[in-house]
């Protein structure tokens, strides 16, 4: 057998590492957005729809920061090899709800999906050999270690583009590649508050909370990550030049936040935290309902707050002398809140959200993960993927963004068994023989 | 190399972007292919413009500081769509153009018969980002969205905040609007390549609720499988690591945010502290151990951060290489050595402001082909003329013709 021949699946059925958890066997339900759930599966359109077919990306990141980007690669189409360990694994395998696979939390399921696991020691000279070889072989590398770790163990950039003059690279770290804090650890949590976000969540001079989720940052330096890739591998297909991507997680945090930097750097004025409302607009905030739950209210112009002064069958308070007008309801703020905040709350959720609706006023549920099960639109748009593997059941996870409508992404498997396609890799990408492949698994450098 | 050749290397030079959206979100797609070459045209509502350029803190040119920042490296061009005329030169503009951002209320273009399927006559190899606040399909695709509503309905505004407390603003209003605009670009980027390979063109349907959504890592699986309903934690609760939280420092008003989510970490923090012990395998060096014990181990990390002053702490965690950062306030990050070195922060000289205005540079950071940002948000239609006599042949008459008339 050379390297060009031999299916993926039969390769990987015949890898002895996969064997410790068996083949995936995907669903695929509603992973491909609307209209397109009940493909169903195994012959749904392959990679000739996908617009990343042909692509092969490494993941040698831990983790979320960077790695989802590979995830998102994947799901369009990219072949993803996950380069991890051999004996510990990507960390994330670990993070999170623990589920009957013992190598994988729910987290790990659902966003080391599409990849396939590959265990190299990079800190082996072997191994680094190898990784050398693989990279010779890729369009793309994602990783995360401290800036400088690559280096030490001769896979910096010079080292790399030798390997592939072509090749992209995702570098993502808490703080980038270069500047005074450049070799300090950092995690999202860390970059939400680096970048001022945290200090922005929570009441006014009360405890600043967790904006939210605490991986956001990671998501976020993703999604930069990614669309940076796509842009240097237009410059490649058009020069043959590879290039770098060099992302700190907290920047990618400290570019969400509309005209902080603007209007402190022209008026000196510093944002703080706001409750559960926000600086440019009232009534715009969350309201406690009478059969405590919770809902959202956005009144960003005058006309919705017109709407909304009908929805709450007092039209009167949008006449121009009372609050028609932004800057008498930003003045008035409390009053008009304390007028929303009464309604509100003499009234249960569903009442609330009906008349909102009815009078196109912007409102959602404060949702509940139980609440998002249950909801209607997200059941319609597909956005909870359903997937089946072997000795876990039904694993629900979040479904494909962005929806393409030529090329819908999809959910091929779930984070895969840790070493599940290095024999594969070894065996076909490297054309290493099999006896060879044994020796290397047995000195521990695959 | 001069500023043409830069220019002709941009990964995204030779592409034109029409943006016919409002606000942040379809908007911020546009300005991120801007920072990277494309040519981006803002299509604008003659009467008023983008609604963004009155979202914020205005200037003295009246647009506000957010519009001059997020609108950057556009050209704004009016054209009245509600205008049989408009119509029209809006179409020929689709005819020259490679891609189109939008974001009106389902079924608005296609009432100014501008649906996909007219455009894509009009242009086949086009590409459409769509961007509503719940998606083209599905029940609630009429209903109104914003990003405050988006932060509601995807599940994130729900677990911000105290336990049983008040749900507050996830940090920033903004937040899905900037995040649907990544996913966005991200579509548009893609189905570029596939356009590349086969000509044809494609539409991406985003919903702001999606892509917040997508960013609550187990949240999904957990409920499906076990039935657990996250709920808000406040600053040190973390279901999964511990300490991982906001803790005070001695300085009042300052905190430090500090986040062991290994082992590892955590045994680093110890050595910070100063009490190496707690990292042993019987005191709280397991992960498992700190989740059981979390108010006990919670209560040492709050005592020590209460006796000393933020930069102490911080010193003392970085030279052990313990994860931990200040809560910076903006004028935190004015002041700091790293956003300097990096140069996240720019300042644009803008004559037409009056005014030197700093704003966010461009991130991704590429190495051989890196991003730009020429000028700020432009002036409402400062680019019509150019743009109707340059790039669609229009005469001096027939514009002033549209000008008259109020269709540009």
């Amino acid at each position: 057998m050379n390297e060009e021949t031999g299916s993926t699946k039969t390769a990987a059925e015949r890898s002895a590492a996969a064997g410790a958890a068996g083949d995936t066997s995907s669903g695929a339900a509603l992973a491909d957005g609307p209209g397109r759930a009940d493909s169903d599966s195994e012959h749904a359109p392959e990679n000739d729809h996908l617009p990343l077919n042909g692509l092969r990306v490494i993941d040698v990141g831990t983790f979320l920061a960077g790695p989802y980007a590979a995830s998102i690669l994947g799901e369009f189409g990219a072949e993803v090899l996950k380069v991890e360990h051999p004996i510990a694994g990507d960390p994330m395998r670990r993070f999170g709800t623990a589920s009957k696979r013992h190598d994988a939390t729910l987290a790990w399921l659902s966003e080391g999906r599409n990849k396939k696991s590959v265990t190299v020691d990079l800190r082996q000279q072997e191994g680094v050999a190898l990784f050398l070889k693989l990279v010779g072989k890729s369009d793309v590398l994602i990783e995360n270690f401290r800036p400088g770790t690559m280096e030490e163990w001769g896979l910096g950039w010079d080292e790399l583009r030798q390997a592939n003059p072509g090749l992209v690279m995702l570098r993502v770290s808490g703080y980038g590649q270069s500047g005074p804090y450049r070799r300090r650890s950092g995690f999202a949590h860390i970059a939400h508050g680096f970048a001022g976000l945290s200090y922005l969540a929570g009441f006014p001079g009360e405890t600043p909370v967790v904006p939210g989720t605490a991986p956001l940052g990671d998501y976020l330096s993703s999604l930069y990550g990614a669309i940076g890739i796509m842009l240097a591998l237009r410059h490649r297909e058009a020069t043959g030049e590879g290039q770098i991507i060099d992302i700190g997680i907290y920047e990618a945090v400290f570019r969400q936040m509309d005209e902080i930097a603007a209007a402190y750097g022209l008026f000196g004025k510093v944002r703080q935290r706001e409750g559960a409302g926000s600086f440019v607009a009232v009534p715009h905030g969350h309201f406690r309902t009478v059969d405590d739950k919770w809902v959202a209210i956005a009144c960003t112009t005058d006309k919705m707050f017109e709407r909304f002064a009908e929805a709450m069958g007092k039209p009167e308070l949008a006449a121009a002398e009372c609050y028609g007008d932004q800057r008498k309801r930003l003045a008035a703020r409390d009053e008009v809140n304390r007028i929303v905040i009464d309604w509100v709350g003499s009234l249960t959720r569903d009442e609330v959200m009906q008349r909102c609706i009815d009078g196109e006023v912007p409102i959602g549920k404060v949702n509940s993960i139980a609440d998002i099960f249950a909801d209607e639109h997200f059941q319609a748009r597909g956005n909870l993927a359903r997937l089946t593997e072997e000795g876990l059941g039904e694993v629900v996870i979040p479904g494909v963004v962005p929806t393409l409508s030529a090329t819908p992404g999809r959910i091929a498997n779930l984070g895969p068994p840790l070493g599940n396609a290095t024999y594969e890799v070894m065996r076909e990408l490297l054309g290493i023989s099999a006896q060879e492949i044994k020796r290397l698994r047995q000195r521990r450098i695959i | 190399m001069t500023t043409e050749d830069a220019e002709a290397r941009l990964p995204l030079a030779g592409i034109r972007v029409i943006d016919a959206a409002t606000v942040i979100a379809a908007p911020y797609s546009a300005s991120i292919l801007s920072e990277f070459g494309a040519d981006v045209l803002k299509v604008e509502n003659p009467l008023g413009g983008d609604p963004m350029r009155y979202f914020g803190t205005p200037t003295k040119r009246k647009d506000t500081l957010a519009w001059l920042s997020e609108a950057r490296n556009k050209k704004s061009v009016t054209l009245d769509l509600h205008r049989p005329e408009g119509v029209e030169l809006f179409k020929k503009l689709i005819e020259k153009s490679d891609v189109l951002c939008e974001n009106f209320r389902p079924g608005t273009l296609e009432k100014w018969g501008l649906g996909w399927e007219v455009l894509r006559r009009v242009n086949p190899g086009l590409i459409m980002l769509r961007v509503t606040g719940y998606g083209q399909t599905g029940p609630y695709r009429d209903r109104p969205g914003f990003a405050r509503v988006a932060h509601a309905v995807g599940g994130i505004a729900f677990l911000s905040g105290m336990p049983r407390g008040t749900p507050v603003t996830p940090g920033s209003t903004t937040l899905g609007d900037y995040l649907t605009g990544l996913y966005g670009c991200l579509g548009i980027l893609m189905a570029l390549r596939y356009r590349e390979r086969t000509g044809k063109g494609q539409y991406i349907d985003a919903a702001l609720y999606e892509s917040v959504f997508r960013c609550t890592d187990e949240l999904a699986p957990a409920y499906g499988m076990f039935g657990r309903v996250r709920e808000r934690h406040g600053p040190t609760h973390n279901d999964f690591a511990c300490p991982h939280g906001h803790f005070p420092t001695k300085d009042d008003g300052k905190w430090v945010a500090i986040s062991c989510v290994t082992d590892k970490l955590f045994e680093r923090l110890a050595i910070a502290m100063g009490r190496p012990e707690l990292a042993a395998a019987h005191v709280y060096g397991d992960q498992k151990t700190r989740l059981e014990n979390r108010h006990d181990v919670n209560e040492i990390v709050r005592d020590w951060c209460g006796s000393l002053h933020r930069e102490e702490i911080l010193d003392r965690c970085f030279a052990a290489g313990a994860p931990a950062g200040p809560l910076n306030s903006i004028a935190d990050i004015f002041g700091d050595r790293q956003f300097h070195a990096r140069r996240n922060l720019v300042a644009i000289d803008e004559p037409d402001v009056g005014e030197t205005v700093i704003v966010p540079s461009v991130i991704p950071r590429l190495s051989a082909t890196p991003g730009r940002i020429k000028h700020l948000g432009p002036r409402l239609g400062q680019h019509t003329d150019e743009v109707l006599s340059g790039l669609l042949g229009l005469g001096q008459d027939e514009i002033d013709a549209l000008r008259a008339k109020r269709v540009i």
